[in-house]
């Protein structure tokens, strides 16, 4: 990620290059036109769609499903990992129950969810949310194991009373951890929402890209692969600009530890 | 500890048995969560038939496919970027590029080039993997201790030799970090592929079953899903220790 902050020409200098090879070996070989079009024509296709053409829809359909289904994770995943953290008679509890639902594939939970919510926008959410919630749930209850006892019984001997003790001790003790956890949830909840678009579905990038493939429209395809993409990095880098604000208090009492 | 692990199974055994209770009295409808006793009677035939191993070996020889083609060429790759620092600056905004794609929307690219075949799950796994793979080998040689290099350079120890004998075993335990990171990725991948654009494989058979409401069958292969990717964590760890037994014996010493 650093290696993009400066200016770094080589890699760019191969970039254009590959670029350049991409679009004039396409013009060259007509057959492969039809799996490979040159990326101005991919460009140009972009561009006729951000203006007129339904990506744009699609694009919107997905954000709102993606958002949805992220900040319930997010809230699911973060409470529950607190309780589970917290009480560790729950922990014991569901600690066996966890250990046999992870391994299996996340996505392998869309069948199912069809069948219970049939092929709409509740059956996307419910998908994302199984598999988002995931790694929050696992990093926050790691974080809350992994916080210093003496912040509890200091709080404790404030006479905090529990729900301070949570807001005010715990949740900001563990925070670091909880952040890691969104950051994974982040990439995974994109994974899924397009993944389910593809499997069942009538709107969305997800469904617009396969939609096109299966159209042999390949350069409308190409150009919803790079809108996801650049929804992806978005996402990611507006995570990022959240984080440092959110975080700064702890950077500044680590700076100040280490001094 | 022992107790610990009781009471979690005992809790486990208690919704299971809720379950199966409520799925008989109708209490949820049958149709779509059935019994869990007829599951377990669905997948026990369904084994022993061979018909629930036959796709999960399909599954996995495509997925097994593109993981080790991914290691074969992204390992070498990463230890290349992380020893040259001029390769390392021309292959890193092409890859920085690539890597925010998620590996699914890649599926219609690969259907456009090889149809339904095997080769298009290969290269779904093949990309996907390549990420975690490449990126942690990287990381684990650039973060190399200088003095084994120098050491080996004292010695007069050719580039080729250098990098099997220094660099690898070194580098080890963070290639090794990759190689698991991408195996639940690979299994995810694997799935996916074979739900959008397959006839055979368990991620068609799970799609399938559902689609002809064959809802026991359908749940009988989520179940054997979950068992091969817990089987296959273990498999690996089991792999890891071995290999990697000298990393920690040397670890243990230096403590």
């Amino acid at each position: 990620m650093n290696a993009l902050k400066r200016f770094n020409g080589s890699g760019w200098l191969s970039f254009g290059l590959l670029l350049l090879l991409w679009e004039f070996g396409s013009r060259a070989a007509p057959k492969l036109q039809l799996y490979l079009p040159p990326p101005s024509q991919v460009l140009a296709a972009l561009g006729r769609s951000a203006v007129s053409g339904p990506m744009v829809a699609h694009l919107s359909v997905t954000v709102g499903r993606f958002l949805d289904g992220y900040f319930l994770s997010a809230m699911i995943g973060v409470t529950l990992g607190i309780v589970l953290g917290y009480f560790r008679f729950l922990h014991n509890l569901f600690e066996t129950l966890i250990e046999f639902l992870r391994p299996m594939p996340s996505v392998a939970i869309i069948p199912v969810a069809i069948l219970m919510l049939g092929i709409g926008d509740s059956m996307i959410v419910a998908v994302t949310v199984y598999a988002t919630v995931w790694p929050i749930l696992i990093n926050t209850i790691d974080g809350v194991r992994h916080i210093d006892d003496v912040l509890i019984q200091t709080g404790r001997t404030f006479r905090l009373p529990q729900w301070k003790i949570l807001w005010r001790v715990i949740l900001p003790a563990a925070s670091p951890y909880i952040v890691t956890g969104l950051r994974i949830g982040l990439s995974i909840a994109l994974i899924l929402v397009t993944t389910a678009e593809m499997v069942a579905g009538s709107k969305g990038l997800g469904f617009f890209i396969l939609d096109e493939e299966r159209s042999m429209n390949s350069g409308n395809m190409y150009a919803g692969i790079f809108l996801v993409a650049v929804l992806g990095y978005t996402l990611n880098r507006l995570f990022l600009l959240v984080e440092a604000k959110a975080m700064k208090w702890r950077h500044g009492m680590m700076a100040r530890q280490t001094a | 500890m022992r107790r610990r692990k009781f009471h979690g199974f005992l809790f486990l055994a208690g919704l299971m048995v809720i379950w199966e209770i409520v799925s008989q009295i109708e209490l949820i409808n049958p149709l779509i969560v059935p019994p869990l006793s007829k599951i377990l009677k669905n997948f026990t035939e369904m084994v022993l038939s061979g018909q629930i191993p036959r796709q999960i070996l399909l599954s996995m020889k495509r997925a097994a496919a593109g993981y080790f083609l991914a290691a074969a060429v992204f390992i070498p790759l990463g230890i290349l970027m992380g020893l040259s620092q001029r390769f390392y600056r021309m292959l890193i905004v092409t890859i920085e590029m690539l890597r925010p794609v998620p590996p699914p929307v890649v599926i219609p690219v690969a259907m456009l080039f090889f149809g339904l075949e095997d080769e298009m799950k290969i290269f779904v796994i093949f990309f996907a993997c390549a990420w975690p793979i490449l990126l942690n080998t990287f990381d684990g040689v650039r973060n190399l201790d200088w003095v084994l290099l120098n050491t080996a350079k004292t010695f007069g120890l050719s580039r080729a030799r250098t990098i099997w004998q220094i660099i690898l075993p070194a580098a080890s335990p963070q290639i090794m970090t990759g190689l698991r990171v991408s195996l639940p990725i690979m299994l995810i991948l694997v799935v996916i592929s074979e739900m959008v654009g397959s006839t055979d494989g368990i991620g068609y058979f799970i799609l399938d079953s559902q689609r002809r409401f064959k809802v026991a069958q359908m749940y009988a292969g989520m179940l054997s899903l979950a068992l091969l990717g817990y089987l296959l964590n273990q498999l690996f760890n089991l792999l890891h220790r071995r290999l990697l037994s000298w990393h920690w014996g040397m670890m243990r010493r230096v403590e």
